[in-house]
């Protein structure tokens, strides 16, 4: 797999691409802020681009403009968002439009290198990532737990993969159960909170985020 | 008004009185002319002494009496038994009261003409008056002429002139048109006039548009030969002339009703509430346009009563008087600088209220100062934690970041065993530290309110208490300083809440008001919160900073409601 990566801070990004090459991952460039990475990615056409949110000028959301300009310039390559915020509303930000192939984690799991390749094979894949953390949070929210009394405890495993972006069969991996199973769980969740079944299938994540972020 | 000044005016009207009558002895004029005319005459020149004796920094005192002085001898001159040297002085002292009069009407209260037009209209009137008369006095029409100007016995004359009526008819026409001028320029006084001068001026002026009326009439009676107007216009002249000193007196009249006695000023004073000595001294000196300006000489500034800045210049539209030794002064409408003694005598009454004044003023610019300093501490601390979450941001977590990755390369090389173990052991411990360093970071200053805003922040922040949050606000940006206040108190009330309240819910609105931002975080808890608090002290001074306004309602049992406002502007 091929990447690009963007980060300010130049002990990121080459500690980033030396884990990555450890790993047999093609790492096709390296840049410092969003214009840099748009001629990078523009050049050498990576499978998915690694962006810091917080980049120069303003140290503030550079990360999801640029990963809006890949989208709509370089439709084919993947946007993986790095963050040090738990807020939905950034996720929420980034999955606005169309959820493939995108992903949102938390910079720190830049650590831990197995997930971070799990998560640039699904992003490459065409799936959503959503940090599983932020997730979490969002459900452990007091105020959300009458909405959610409805679910049985599975139906809430279930969600919360969901949440993460990952597919009826990633979920269903992850919790032994089959693909049908699964899909039995997910129409009766969207059911349950009320949510569009269905049709909007690539927007799902967007739902069930907006759902849990109200 | 001295004693003696009225002596003198009444002893003046005798004398003219007397003289009119002995000379109208020998002319036979009819009584009603002699009434009216030794009348208007006589009141003039005794009203104008007076003035001048009352008020010898007005020069409308000279003014008024030197009207009625030419009044008097064009009208004695007149009766003088026929003489060349009777018609010689008399005929150029017919239409000169006439331009006194507009003289002094323009001039009128001060005396004095200010205005440059002004000036150069009174400059042509008196010319047009002593001029018109000179072709008459040097020549005669041509004799066989029916409707003419009859001859004048003068001493300069020196024969027949053919033009003679085409010159009167010339001077008639002037005359309108100086008459329209007059007109116009009185309108316009009364337009310009500050509200002060206005309500004293309206009398003569309304007198003087008649005056000026009549004397356009007069004129066209003239050009045009309406001989049997000549009669009643002859009566609204002398209306017109009577008109002045009733309006006069009149003006005199109201201004003294609306300028009260100094006394009630002192009355006045002792009741009066801090700033509300310039509205007394508004109303004494009847001046609702009068500035008041306290001199602070530990700044060297003036400030108004509020203690805020301003100039005091002199302008040609506003005099200034001062009171006291570098303590105050007035800034009024010039019309009052000739009522000095006034001026000085509501000084001094109001000396004492003026130092308390000015005591007052000092403060409320020091207590301005004062919150503009809190307010700037306060956006400086925000300021100083925003560079303070970045710096987290950039320096400390990077490196943190660069530590985990290269024990990420650490690991792909060591093979399973103990050392293993400990490097994961490392990670372990390294993600608890960039996960504390997040939170720190958020709770320094929470980045999400500056990148998403009020309802985004407090969303969050909402997701993270241990008590279900219900949040109602829109989207609206609202300035940063304003966001930034509004989030930390919700922040702080969320605290108390999870901390003191035993509460089951919390219900948090945003919304905009009349450019103001409210917020309100009202819980179903045991209520009876102490406002004084540090945490509550600490969210009302953050509050108050911006001017806003910050408010606890906790009674013992039912919950608590905390509210912000805070201006937008």
């Amino acid at each position: 797999m091929r990447v690009a990566i963007a980060d300010d801070s130049v002990i990121v990004r080459e500690g980033l691409a030396r884990v990555l090459a450890d790993r047999d991952v093609d790492v096709r460039g390296l840049a410092a802020d969003a214009g840099q990475l748009l001629a990078l990615v523009d050049a050498e056409r990576p499978d998915v681009a690694i962006v810091d949110i917080r980049m120069p000028p303003t140290h503030t959301d550079e990360g999801l403009v640029a990963a809006d300009l890949i989208r709509e310039r370089f439709p084919d390559v993947g946007v993986l968002v790095l963050s040090q915020y738990t807020d939905a509303a950034y996720a929420l930000r980034l999955l606005d439009g169309d959820e493939k192939g995108r992903g949102y984690l938390l910079k720190e799991r830049i650590t831990a290198v197995d997930e971070l390749a799990d998560a640039l094979e699904r992003i490459h894949a065409g799936e959503c990532v959503i940090e599983p953390e932020l997730i979490r949070a969002l459900l452990a929210n007091p105020a959300r737990s009458d909405r959610l009394a409805a679910l049985t405890p599975r139906e809430r495993d279930v969600l919360a993969l969901l949440a993460e972006g990952l597919t009826d069969r990633g979920i269903g991996e992850r919790l032994w159960l089959s693909q049908s199973t699964v899909e039995t769980h997910v129409r009766h969740i969207l059911q349950k909170l009320d949510l569009p079944t269905g049709a909007a299938h690539n927007r799902r994540v967007h739902a069930v985020l907006t759902y849990l972020d109200r | 008004m001295t004693s003696l000044s009225w002596k003198v005016g009444a002893a003046v009207a005798f004398a003219v009185g007397a003289t009119d009558v002995v000379l109208s002895a020998y002319q036979g004029v009819t009584l009603s002319d002699l009434v009216v005319g030794t009348a208007v005459n006589a009141v003039t020149i005794s009203a104008g002494l007076v003035v001048w004796a009352s008020r010898p920094a007005s020069r409308m005192g000279v003014l008024i009496t030197v009207w009625g002085i030419c009044g008097f001898l064009a009208d004695t001159v007149g009766l003088l038994p026929d003489s060349r040297l009777g018609a010689t002085v008399g005929l150029p002292l017919v239409l000169l009261p006439s331009a006194v009069y507009a003289h002094m009407v323009l001039a009128y209260p001060t005396g004095r003409l200010v205005d440059r037009v002004d000036r150069a209209a009174v400059g042509v009137i008196y010319a047009a008056a002593l001029l018109w008369s000179l072709p008459l006095l040097v020549g005669s029409n041509p004799s066989g002429c029916t409707d003419c100007v009859p001859g004048v016995p003068s001493l300069l004359f020196i024969g027949q002139i053919g033009p003679l009526r085409t010159i009167g008819q010339g001077f008639s026409a002037l005359f309108i048109m100086l008459g329209a001028a007059f007109v116009c320029l009185v309108v316009r006084r009364i337009r310009r006039a500050s509200p002060g001068v206005r309500r004293t001026l309206w009398p003569l002026a309304l007198a003087a548009v008649f005056g000026g009326a009549q004397f356009i009439a007069r004129s066209a009676a003239n050009l045009f030969g309406f001989a049997s107007w000549q009669e009643t216009l002859l009566w609204l002249d002398r209306a017109s002339g009577v008109a002045v000193p009733i309006a006069l007196a009149i003006g005199v009249l109201t201004t003294r009703r609306a300028r009260g006695p100094v006394g009630n000023l002192v009355v006045e004073l002792g009741n009066v509430e801090p700033g509300g000595v310039r509205d007394a001294l508004a109303r004494t000196l009847g001046d609702p346009t009068l500035e008041l300006a306290l001199w602070l000489p530990d700044r060297g500034t003036w400030v108004d009563e509020r203690g805020r800045e301003i100039a005091v210049t002199e302008t040609p539209t506003r005099a200034v008087t001062l009171i006291g030794h570098e303590l105050a002064a007035i800034v009024h409408d010039p019309d009052l600088a000739d009522q000095q003694a006034l001026l000085e005598a509501a000084g001094s009454a109001a000396r004492l209220a003026l130092e308390n004044e000015r005591l007052h003023a000092e403060l409320r610019a020091q207590l301005d100062e004062l919150r503009a300093s809190r307010a700037r501490i306060v956006r400086a601390g925000d300021d100083e934690r925003r560079r303070l979450e970045r710096d987290l941001h950039d320096g400390a977590q990077q490196r943190l970041l660069g530590v985990g990755l290269a024990l990420q390369l650490v690991r792909a090389r060591v093979p399973d065993g103990e050392a293993a173990e400990l490097v994961a052991e490392a990670e372990q411990e390294l993600r608890e530290a960039l996960r504390e360093l997040r939170d720190l970071a958020r709770g320094i200053h929470p980045a999400v309110l500056v990148d998403q805003g009020l309802g985004s922040a407090i969303k969050t922040l909402a997701k993270r208490s241990p008590i279900p949050v219900g949040v109602s606000a829109d989207g609206e940006r609202l300035p940063s300083h304003v966001e930034t206040a509004a989030y930390f108190v919700v922040a702080e009330a969320l605290a108390n809440i999870a901390h003191h309240a035993d509460a089951g819910h919390v219900d948090i609105t945003v919304r905009r008001e009349n450019g103001s931002a409210i917020v309100e975080i009202r819980d179903d808890g045991r209520g009876g919160a102490d406002a004084t608090g540090s945490g509550l002290q600490g969210l009302a001074d953050r509050v108050r900073s911006l001017d806003g306004r910050f408010s606890v309602h906790s009674p013992p049992g039912s919950g608590t409601c905390v509210t912000a406002e805070i201006p937008c502007g």
